[in-house]
């Protein structure tokens, strides 16, 4: 197998100096190319401070974080911003995208900040907006686009750098079941067709259900990692 | 796609935006104009200095100016006007004779400067004929005609047909007086003029001084401006032994208030520009605020601190340029009608303009010549307002920024 992620005990406290919140406490994650691995937990348990650490929008107080073999706490902030760029995808809650710029024009920026010439960012841009099922809507504006549309466009821009994988959090949280379901289906497409590495944090049980490994943070700290049978061909 | 994704945002909060926009238009719209009304004074006030006041060029004795003791005189009138006839830029000369004199009525007395001109020549030189605004020019056939300024003859209560007295030295330093009567008074834009200077017949001073046909001045009119400083390198040249003087020589104050005045106008550029440099700093602040999630999106997806520091940079520069060449147009179309309708400022300031030689109708004129440091001024304050907000985009952190 191939390790995309190994994050090695990992920490991140808060306010040390006044009320400290351990946010993550001694963490270890491993994860292989082409997993589809929630993260589950209850409301503070410390699922969007993992994931920042682990795409690199925060850094731990301790502990390494090796993203393909490169330790990114080690990283000065420009090589971690242009490491974010060419290597992690990010899929947010919401207002993912840029409101003035058509869903075209978002997926497109990505791939500009990576100096892709224009003939590729052509051609990749409309087979993404292929997979997400929206080749007609690519030149609306997101406010043109229901809210699981928006994220599914999320979805296209985060696959547009190409990157080692996709870090979500909370991606169906404002959406409703069917769009939460739609947006999943597509993720596993993604995932089974181009091995396409996920890992997306939730609290809904019919998304938790989709995924083939689920961990679970208490308190900031891995309360169970279990693998699961595959049940997201079901649909 | 940076300018695209900039110039979009600009037009988020469309009425904030616009407003900052035109505060930038009306903003050059009152500097611009303040310096087309300054050109237009200036060229007319360069204009009164040479075709009424001292002509392009002057000779003198070299020592006349220091005392304007009569006995300073130039050579010969004729041979004189006959040269200066070969010199090809040279187009009117006008032959004088000049002296300090004391003039004095029943009432009251005022030192005056007395010029004895030939009427014929002085209207081609100075225009005097057209200044006069009651009674008569100069006639040679009245001997003791003299001509007043309005200011000196409120001051003196003259009136057409008033006698004076004019005492003064003539050569041989004999003091010698005359009886003149006042037949015209002449008006012109430059009141401290109007009350020095009067003007009797060249031939009646000369009888007076002892002189003969001598004259103390020559004052030359050429065929243009720009042949100032070589026409007087030549005239120099034919007449080693006198001083040849242009009009900057003669009327240092108006030169200075060319070169001064430039400056002047700038500082209220640059004072405008201060002012809406908080305008445009406050706006762009808010929009980063307004964006902050957004903001650090890009961010997190790997737009580096120097493109998110180019992105607010050029939303701000393209916010305050827009409203420039509507600033520039409006001026422009503003200046071109007042240009030939001519602004009378008159009733509210007209006594302090003549006071300073300027008239009080200004026709003012694009000042083509500083538009590139108006573009300075307006490049230097959109940089300098971008600074603070780009600074405060790259200062956000992802994580934290993403929260909100
Ligand atoms: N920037 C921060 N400053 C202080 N406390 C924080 C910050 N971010 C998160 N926390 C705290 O860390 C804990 C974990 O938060 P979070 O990672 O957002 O949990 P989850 O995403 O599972 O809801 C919470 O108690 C939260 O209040
Ligand atoms: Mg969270």
């Amino acid at each position: 197998m191939d390790t995309v992620i190994d994050a090695h005990d990992i920490s991140r406290i808060f306010n040390p100096e006044t009320i400290p919140v351990i946010a993550v406490n001694h963490v270890h994650l491993h994860l292989e190319r082409g997993e589809f691995t929630a993260l589950v937990g209850p409301s503070g348990s410390g699922k969007t401070t993992l994931l920042n650490l682990i795409g690199g929008l925060d850094r731990p107080d301790s502990g390494s974080i090796l993203i393909d073999g490169v330790d990114i706490t080690r990283l000065s902030p420009n090589q971690l911003i242009n490491f974010r760029l060419r290597n992690i995808g990010f899929v947010f809650q919401s207002f993912n995208l840029i409101p003035v710029l058509t869903a075209k024009e978002n997926v497109e920026l990505i791939m500009q900040l990576q100096h892709k010439n224009k003939k590729e960012v052509d051609e990749r841009v409309r087979s993404l907006f292929e997979q997400i099922g929206l080749a007609d809507k690519m030149n609306e504006r997101p406010s043109k686009l229901s809210g699981g549309q928006q994220q599914r466009v999320a979805v296209a821009r985060a696959l547009a750098s190409k990157p080692k994988f996709v870090l979500a959090d909370e991606p169906t949280a404002n959406l409703d079941s069917k769009s939460a379901s739609n947006l999943l289906d597509i993720m596993a497409l993604l995932n089974q067709e181009e091995n396409i590495t996920f890992i997306f944090s939730t609290h809904d049980a019919r998304v938790i259900e989709r995924a083939r490994r689920v961990i679970t943070l208490v308190d900031g700290q891995v309360h169970s990692d279990t693998a699961r049978v595959e049940t997201s061909m079901q649909h | 796609m940076n300018f695209i994704l900039a110039w979009r945002n600009i037009w988020r909060n469309k009425v904030r935006s616009l407003l900052i926009m035109s505060s930038v238009a009306l903003g050059l719209f009152a500097g611009i104009f303040v310096l087309a009304l300054y050109e237009g004074m200036l060229r007319a006030r360069v204009r009164t200095v040479i075709d009424r006041e001292v002509a392009h060029l002057q000779i003198h004795h070299p020592r006349f100016k220091d005392d304007y003791d009569p006995a300073f005189l130039l050579g010969d009138r004729d041979s004189l006007l006959q040269r200066l006839s070969g010199v090809p830029s040279v187009r009117f000369t006008a032959w004088r004779s000049v002296t300090q004199a004391m003039l004095s009525t029943a009432t009251g007395s005022a030192g005056v400067q007395i010029f004895g001109v030939l009427p014929g020549e002085e209207n081609q030189v100075s225009r005097l004929g057209d200044k006069v605004v009651e009674g008569i020019n100069l006639d040679p056939a009245k001997r003791n005609a003299l001509l007043v300024g309005r200011k000196l003859a409120e001051k003196m209560k003259l009136k057409l047909g008033s006698k004076v007295v004019l005492t003064f030295t003539d050569r041989d330093q004999n003091i010698t007086a005359g009886a003149f009567r006042v037949t015209g008074i002449y008006k012109t834009d430059n009141t401290p003029l109007d009350e020095l200077q009067v003007y009797v017949n060249h031939h009646t001073l000369n009888e007076y001084l002892a002189i003969g046909h001598g004259g103390h001045e020559v004052a030359i009119i050429l065929n243009s401006d720009k042949e100032v400083e070589s026409a007087k390198q030549v005239v120099q040249g034919l007449f080693p032994g006198q001083k040849v003087m242009t009009w900057k020589e003669n009327s240092p104050e108006t030169d200075y208030m060319v070169t001064s005045v430039d400056q002047f106008s700038y500082i209220i550029i640059v004072i405008i520009m201060i002012a809406l440099a908080f305008g445009i700093i406050n706006t762009m602040l808010m929009a980063v605020l307004e964006r902050t999630h957004e903001i650090g999106m890009l961010t997190a997806l790997g737009m580096n601190r120097p493109k998110v520091f180019n992105l607010i940079l050029t939303e701000t520069i393209l916010l305050t340029v827009v409203g420039v060449p509507v600033g520039f147009l409006v001026t422009w179309l503003t200046v071109g009608h007042f240009s030939k309708a001519g602004i009378d400022i008159s009733s509210f300031s007209g006594a302090a303009m003549s006071g300073f030689g300027f008239s009080s109708m200004i026709y003012p004129e694009f000042p083509w010549r500083s538009i590139p440091v108006v573009m300075a001024i307006v490049a230097c304050t959109a940089l300098v307002s971008a600074l603070f907000p780009s600074l405060r985009a790259i200062k956000l952190q992802p994580a934290d920024a993403l929260r909100l």
